[in-house]
């Protein structure tokens, strides 16, 4: 190597340190950007109402309290009841939404990815229509939908409309893992003695668990964090989902920010169990598709 | 093990015509090979005989039973794919056992068949393995045993072997010979290659364009091919085939080439000629029939050698007659240089003519 050559690599590499460092300081910042919010949430949540106000802030609250969630989980209090029930109906609908997503967008994937039939191409067109347009603009027709139909103010009315942008993305999802799946797989099966529902059931589905897993996740997700929807067809205490009910943190004359900040701590935590008890499926589930051959 | 029988088999996408009118009768016990290039139909006629696909006309028969209409879990057949299929969550064990259980065996006589499976296919240390941590060989091998843990009426495979490397191909084509012997199994085997076929199959079924082309044994198909097709299809090199006119000349019939020169034929050969539709005629030779000469000979015409490749104990070369190629093999010690003219000399008895409108095969009546 000459030295000139030998500069030359020293220089690259000094210019690929370079660009290496400008990297690491971009990701720092973005993720200071991301966490900072949510560490703040956090800190903001032991705070009493008086120290959250403070100007400058405290950084760390200098009497650290757990009040603000003791009110949320106590039942006895009003805050605390109210906060039980948005709990527990945002379990429900959203439990409810996933598992009729899937039951639904199983066989449906199933069906594009390895029938042929007319239509089968505007069909699936179709199905991510939906998906195209903002939520908004179906608020105003589907809350007349759901007037005529006499399910304003029930679960129900949220369900079926998660469903119209859950269902579609869970068939996309799913068909991709489908479309990964070789036919081979079922037609050594149904020659093994299984009939197209066995070697669908026994063999292709345990095969799709990783898919199945990864779209509960992101359905559950969706209609966990829905909040304009659940907005405008409820309007009744009892039926209110989280995202609407922490909304009663805000009042007309001062707003408890330590009581929301918990409440949203708390709404997160079910979504980030969920998702450190699966990410190892959910993880495999994304890699999954890029080296099956 | 039965007999299988496909009666007009016919297998349509709108006016695409992947198998074309097919029949043929597969002896029980009898090792067919169905060949031909991609998209023939070889793989088409073997998932209709599977019953993966439906059929658009036609019927296949396995042993007594006409099986048309049936579910492939009823026609009691067993398959190996190409990327062999094996279920991937599965234990090699379980992947053995699985046909098995579909047919509600027995618990300890499903794992008596699948023990006595693996160890005729030297796999049981593997048994307790998963799939994707066998090698490729390996798996093939469990891809075999989960068809023959079964005992069914007829193997099916489809290009077995054809994701194997070079040597394994050659040590797992006995072992699948052998499989077939031992077992006297009815055995309809898929392939591109002709290789295989001619060396494993008792019969071949030569397939193009969705069509049989002809169905008989190696040496039959080596010895009579029926057109053009089947001539450059089967061999290595292939079947040399060169455009030429037939003549009258002197009460003898001659091939001329557009150069000028001629080629007196046998009255055997000339009398075939002579039934081509018009004065078409297609010269075909296989390398070994075909002798090349430094300097002139009687009946000998005029070519170019064009590239030469030494094997060790026989060297081939290709020689350019009347714009065709020609494929020749001579000594090792029989030097050739590249642009040398040569003269080749084709064998009266065992060269071949074809019809050069209808591409047939020219036979005496």
């Amino acid at each position: 190597m000459t030295a000139m050559e030998m500069s030359a690599g020293a220089a690259k590499r000094r210019g690929a340190g370079g660009w290496r460092w400008s990297g690491r300081i971009f990701l720092v910042l973005l993720l200071g950007f991301t966490v900072m919010p949510m560490i703040w949430m956090f800190i903001t949540s032991l705070k009493t109402g008086f120290a959250a106000m403070q100007y400058p802030p405290q950084w760390w609250p200098a009497e650290p309290t757990l009040e603000n969630y003791w009110r949320l989980v106590d039942p006895s209090g009003t805050v605390g009841r109210d906060f039980i029930q948005y709990f527990w109906n945002s379990i429900w609908v959203s439990t409810l939404t996933t598992i009729l997503a899937v039951v639904v967008a199983v066989p449906a994937a199933y069906a594009f990815s390895r029938f042929r039939f007319p239509g089968r191409s505007f069909l699936f067109f179709a199905v991510l229509l939906r998906n195209m347009f903002p939520a908004v603009v179906f608020l105003v027709p589907l809350f007349i939908l759901m007037k005529a139909l006499g399910l304003v103010n029930t679960h129900g009315s949220l369900i079926l409309t998660y469903l119209t942008f859950g269902l579609p993305l869970a068939i996309w999802l799913l068909k991709g893992f489908y479309d990964n799946i070789p036919v081979q797989l079922e037609q050594a099966a149904r020659i093994d003695g299984a009939t197209r529902f066995q070697a669908f059931f026994l063999i292709v589905m345990p095969l799709s668990t990783p898919g199945i897993i990864a779209t509960s996740i992101y359905s559950f997700i969706g209609a966990w964090n829905e909040y304009i929807y659940a907005y405008t067809f409820l309007t009744r205490h009892d039926q209110m989902t989280l995202p609407v009910g922490i909304q009663r943190f805000f009042s007309e004359n001062a707003t408890d920010w330590p009581g929301l900040m918990a409440a949203t701590f708390m709404m997160s935590i079910p979504v980030v169990v969920l998702f450190l008890v699966l990410q190892r499926y959910f993880v495999r589930a994304l890699t999954e598709g890029a080296v099956k051959h | 093990m039965a007999q299988v029988i496909l009666k007009d088999v016919v297998k349509n996408y709108g006016d695409v015509y992947a198998v074309n009118h097919v029949s043929l009768t597969v002896e029980d016990g009898e090792f067919v090979a169905l060949v031909g290039p991609s998209g023939c139909g070889k793989t088409t006629t073997l998932n209709l005989v599977a019953g993966l696909i439906p059929m658009s006309g036609g019927s296949i028969s396995i042993g007594d039973r006409d099986v048309t209409d049936l579910d492939p879990k009823d026609r009691d057949i067993a398959m190996v794919f190409q990327n062999y299929a094996l279920y991937p969550q599965k234990s090699v064990y379980k992947n053995l056992a699985f046909p098995l259980q579909m047919r509600k065996l027995p618990k300890d006589e499903i794992d008596k068949r699948v023990q006595a499976a693996a160890k005729t296919l030297d796999i049981v240390h593997l048994l307790e393995r998963k799939p994707r941590e066998l090698s490729g060989g390996q798996q093939q091998r469990v891809a075999l045993g989960r068809a023959l843990v079964r005992e069914p009426r007829a193997f099916l495979m489809d290009e077995p072997l054809s994701n194997l490397d070079a040597k394994l191909r050659v040590q797992m084509r006995s072992e699948i010979k052998r499989f077939h012997q031992d077992l006297n199994a009815t055995i309809i085997y898929v392939t591109h290659d002709q290789l295989e076929a001619v060396t494993m199959s008792d019969k071949m079924a030569v397939m193009n364009g969705g069509f049989l082309q002809q169905y008989d044994s190696p040496a039959n198909v080596f010895a009579n091919p029926v057109n053009m097709f089947v001539a450059s299809f089967v061999g290595s090199p292939a079947m040399s085939l060169v455009p030429l006119t037939a003549a009258s000349k002197d009460g003898k019939v001659v091939l001329q080439s557009p150069e000028g020169w001629e080629m007196p034929l046998s009255d055997a050969n000339g009398r075939k000629a002579l039934r081509a539709k018009s004065s078409k005629v297609v010269l075909g030779g296989r390398h070994s029939t075909i002798k090349v000469h430094k300097s002139s000979v009687p009946g000998a015409v005029p070519g170019k050698v064009y590239t030469v490749e030494p094997t060790g104990d026989v060297t081939f070369a290709q020689v350019f007659v009347s714009g065709a190629v020609v494929n020749v093999s001579v000594a090792p010690t029989f030097q050739l240089r590249p642009d040398e003219p040569v003269f080749v000399e084709f064998d009266q008895e065992r060269l071949h003519l074809f019809d050069g409108e209808t591409e047939m095969a020219l036979k005496l009546a």
